[in-house]
């Protein structure tokens, strides 16, 4: 597993000592005597009453009586919230990665196999969780899939240790864990370095979240609480990679429909990716009307999968047919005519949709960008209209 | 005390890097010379260019450029300005000037160690920071990058000194900013940020109070480019590619290299799509999709704008915690409240929502006009923009600076641990070619 050893904010080898968790006396000085010893009752002046200057005029410490602002002592004073603190506040950073698409690399999730049990149950244990839950279907198939069991025989194996580098995130398939934390921000040797036991976790619960986003030192000991224990582990790589791969080849295929739309031909590269970055994925099943013949026109949709056809009233059979990359009720964004057809599922599809509203907050007027160019409706290109 | 212990740390890193490692090439010191004039002639108060000639002004073409023969010999390491994870900024100034008028002139050097970029895997940051700081050097609100070196061990940024300090300071100190305060602030990000984007495609991605130094006249410099990235989809993108096709050259018809052809040309097409994945950032300022691995733009300087201007206005966050975890799930979900004192303008807790909005097609800054329409903010009503591109008025805090070189505005920070990785031969030969451009 590559180890980014980026620190975190609760680093432990955080050479400057930030925790952001209430500390007082931070200020980022660490510890060190200031070169400006200022009465301590002085380091927190006036500004709560805070109209010391006009519109952009006035001074604030101009003639140096206040001192330079170096010499304040952080105190989170009344009027603040209590335990928040003061300190500078640490950047963190995750490992560069490329999408595969664009480096070819030929990578693919690792798979391991579940009972369909075993998935419900797992997929149970994460549906709450906010890295989790706006994951689409088959992202959160690659995801489940990906995750490696991982067998803890006996009681009392520390899964992951207070003040290392985290890499995996894990949810209990079977037994429990105990979670310590000692105050000092590390595993400490002894009999009662562990610290204060503050939770037990049971099968469905999870544990190591912040592993999955970027490299920070755990903030607690996680311990095996009886014999015979399983986890499910999954590492932060293959979890950002999943995501980032099928967001990656989701945007470029968006952006390739964009430009086979004549409607949006004079789009710029920027907006097109604006748009890009707009659409909703919508599925649905064999059979739906997706538009309805005679409805207000709100939103154009692109055919992502699957296939679809048109038909207008009084003609029994299709008028068009759709296919993967085909697009349809486009006019909508240009006026409020009704649709000219409805467009009805043949199979199971996949559509990536944005409404005129959305479409117009982005990028402005769709008549403006419609005039960059005349849009011509030739009898091959023209949609039927919905 | 802790004067003693600088001098001491200084002069340890001086002897560290008097070795020259075997086989580099003697330096003429004629180039050194020559380019010593040119850092000595450097001076941050010219006028102000307008953003488009900017990139076209043959003396921010000379800056950002890769020195031949400069090393940190050629400093004095006065003290330390801050430190970050894998590199500390000192104030120095020239050890043997070659004016005796140029003996007052400081710098701000930034040390990066080879070995700490390397285990930190922040070797793309740190090539993306030094490629996006040569680009904007001359705009008035940006921290600007004079030239680069480097030595066995380090990377070398030479940047000018900016005295006044951290924003941040002054807000713990202050507790919290008023309204104007903010707003002449949150203006002239604005103008960077739509200088960032829209001219140069480029997302700062770690906008935080700790991030903006004050002048001495009180103005924002933004500093810290490390998670700065070029996305494409800018004007500049091509212009850019010419700017660098010529070598970089300084007064005197010394050469400066510029950034190796091949090597941009890889950049560009790898960087020509409009969003990018690498999480990064400062919890508290981190946009929603940046959290849940969304893939991310420009949009997400903007989020972190709301963020400031409500830390300006409060004195803290809207989203914090002792723990990450739930700060990141605070922004994915709960909306911005405000708390009854202090009481907060209609206008300004307006523009914050609209900055906080987790939807990126409803955001303002995304949405359609871009910084016009932030600009056209009720919140910034009666603001001159051309007065704040033009620095026509005063800053709201006028740093207290006594003397040229001053550092009373920053904090003392601890001397570097010993012990630190070494950049060994096996390192070396994996990684060095990543650091040609410094």
């Amino acid at each position: 597993m590559p180890g980014n050893t980026f620190p975190g904010r609760l680093g432990t080898n955080n050479p400057f000592g930030i925790t952001g968790s209430g500390e007082n006396e931070q200020g980022g000085a660490g510890g060190i005597s200031r070169v400006v010893e200022e009465d301590e009752n002085d380091t927190i002046a006036s500004p709560t009453t805070p109209n010391f200057n006009g519109a952009f005029g006035g001074t604030f410490g101009g003639d140096g009586t206040e001192g330079p602002p170096s010499s304040y002592k952080g105190t989170s004073g009344e009027g603040f919230p209590a335990h928040y603190g003061m300190g500078r506040r640490t950047s963190v950073s995750a490992e560069s990665l490329n999408p595969t698409a664009s480096s070819n690399d030929s990578w693919t999730p690792p798979f391991h196999p579940k009972t369909p049990d075993q998935v419900a149950r797992l997929k149970k244990s994460i549906s709450g969780n906010f890295l989790f839950s706006h994951l689409d279907d088959e992202q959160s198939s690659q995801v489940l899939g990906a995750m490696v069991e991982k067998p803890i025989p006996a009681k009392g194996i520390k899964v992951i240790t207070q003040g290392d580098q985290g890499d995996f995130f894990y949810v209990v398939e079977k037994g429990s864990f105990d979670v310590y934390v000692n105050s000092s921000g590390t595993l400490q040797p002894g009999a009662s370095g562990l610290g204060d036991k503050v939770a037990t976790i049971e099968p469905g619960g999870s544990f190591g979240e912040l592993a999955l986003m970027y490299n920070s030192p755990r903030a607690a000991t996680v311990v095996s609480a009886e014999p015979g224990c399983t986890l499910w582990a999954l590492d932060r790589i293959t979890f950002r990679r999943i995501l980032m791969d099928s967001t990656f080849q989701r945007r470029r295929l968006y952006e390739s429909f964009l430009e086979e739309v004549p409607l949006l031909s004079t789009l710029t590269r920027y907006e097109r990716s604006k748009i890009a970055d707009a659409l909703e994925m919508q599925k649905y099943p064999a059979g739906t009307t997706i538009i309805k013949e005679g409805d207000a026109g709100e939103a154009f949709y692109l055919l992502e999968s699957g296939e679809a056809e048109a038909y207008k009233a009084g003609t029994e059979h299709p008028v068009k047919h759709y296919t993967k990359g085909d697009y349809f009720g486009e006019l909508a964004l240009l006026n409020d005519a009704p649709r000219a057809a409805s467009v009805i599922s043949k199979t199971e599809v996949k559509v990536a949709t944005l409404g005129k509203d959305g479409f117009q907050r982005l990028l402005g007027p769709v008549e403006s960008i419609m005039r960059r160019t005349k849009y011509e409706t030739s009898p091959e290109t023209a949609p039927i209209g919905p | 005390m802790l004067g003693g212990d600088i001098k001491k740390m200084a002069a340890t890193l001086l002897h560290h890097h008097r070795s020259t490692p075997a086989g580099t090439p003697a330096v003429d010191p004629d180039v050194v010379e020559q380019e010593k004039k040119f850092v000595a002639a450097f001076s941050d108060q010219t006028h102000v260019l307008p953003p488009d000639e900017i990139q076209q002004d043959p003396r921010n073409k000379e800056l950002g450029g890769k020195s031949r023969g400069l090393s940190v010999r050629d400093f004095e390491l006065v003290r330390t300005l801050g430190t970050g994870t894998f590199a500390r900024v000192w104030l120095v100034r020239l050890a043997s000037p070659p004016e005796e008028e140029d003996r007052d002139k400081v710098f701000a050097l930034k040390v990066l160690r080879k070995a700490e970029i390397i285990k930190l895997k922040q070797v793309d940051h740190v090539n993306q920071e030094r490629q996006v700081l040569a680009d904007v050097a001359g705009h008035p609100f940006i921290t600007t990058l004079i030239t680069t070196f480097s030595d066995h061990d380090s990377l070398y940024m030479l940047l000018d000194y900016c005295p006044g300090g951290e924003v941040f300071s002054y807000l713990r100190r202050a507790k919290r900013f008023d309204e104007n305060t903010a707003r002449f602030y949150a203006a002239e990000i604005v103008l960077v940020l739509e200088f960032l984007h829209e001219r140069e495609g480029v997302a700062y991605r770690d906008l935080k109070p700790e991030n903006l130094l004050l002048d001495a006249e009180g103005h924002i410099k933004l500093v810290d480019f490390g998670f700065a990235k070029r996305l494409g989809n800018s004007k500049a993108t091509f212009s850019l590619l010419r700017k660098f096709r010529r070598p970089k050259s300084v007064r005197g018809g010394l050469s400066v290299f510029g950034i190796d052809d091949a090597a941009l040309i890889d950049h560009d097409i790898d960087h020509d799509k409009g969003e990018t994945y690498t999480l990064c950032g400062t919890p508290e300022y981190l946009a929603p999709e940046v959290i849940q691995s969304k893939g991310h733009t420009t949009a997400v300087d903007w989020w972190a704008l709301g963020i400031l201007i409500y830390e300006f206005l409060t004195g803290y966050p809207p989203f914090w915690s002792a723990s990450p975890i739930e700060i990141y799930k605070q922004i994915v979900s709960k909306p911005v409240s405000f708390p009854s004192e202090p009481a907060i303008s209609p206008e300004a807790k307006d523009i914050i929502r609209q900055f906080c909005t987790v939807d990126r097609s409803r955001r303002l800054g995304n949405i359609s006009g871009r910084a016009q329409r932030v600009k056209e903010h009720p919140f910034f009503r009666g603001i001159q923009w051309d007065d704040v591109y033009y620095r026509r008025c005063r800053g709201p805090i006028i740093p207290p600076i006594r003397f040229k070189g001053d550092a009373q505005c920053f904090d003392i920070y601890p001397d570097e641990k010993l012990g630190r990785d070494l950049y060994t031969d096996d390192l070396r030969a994996k990684w060095e070619d990543k650091f040609k451009d410094f």
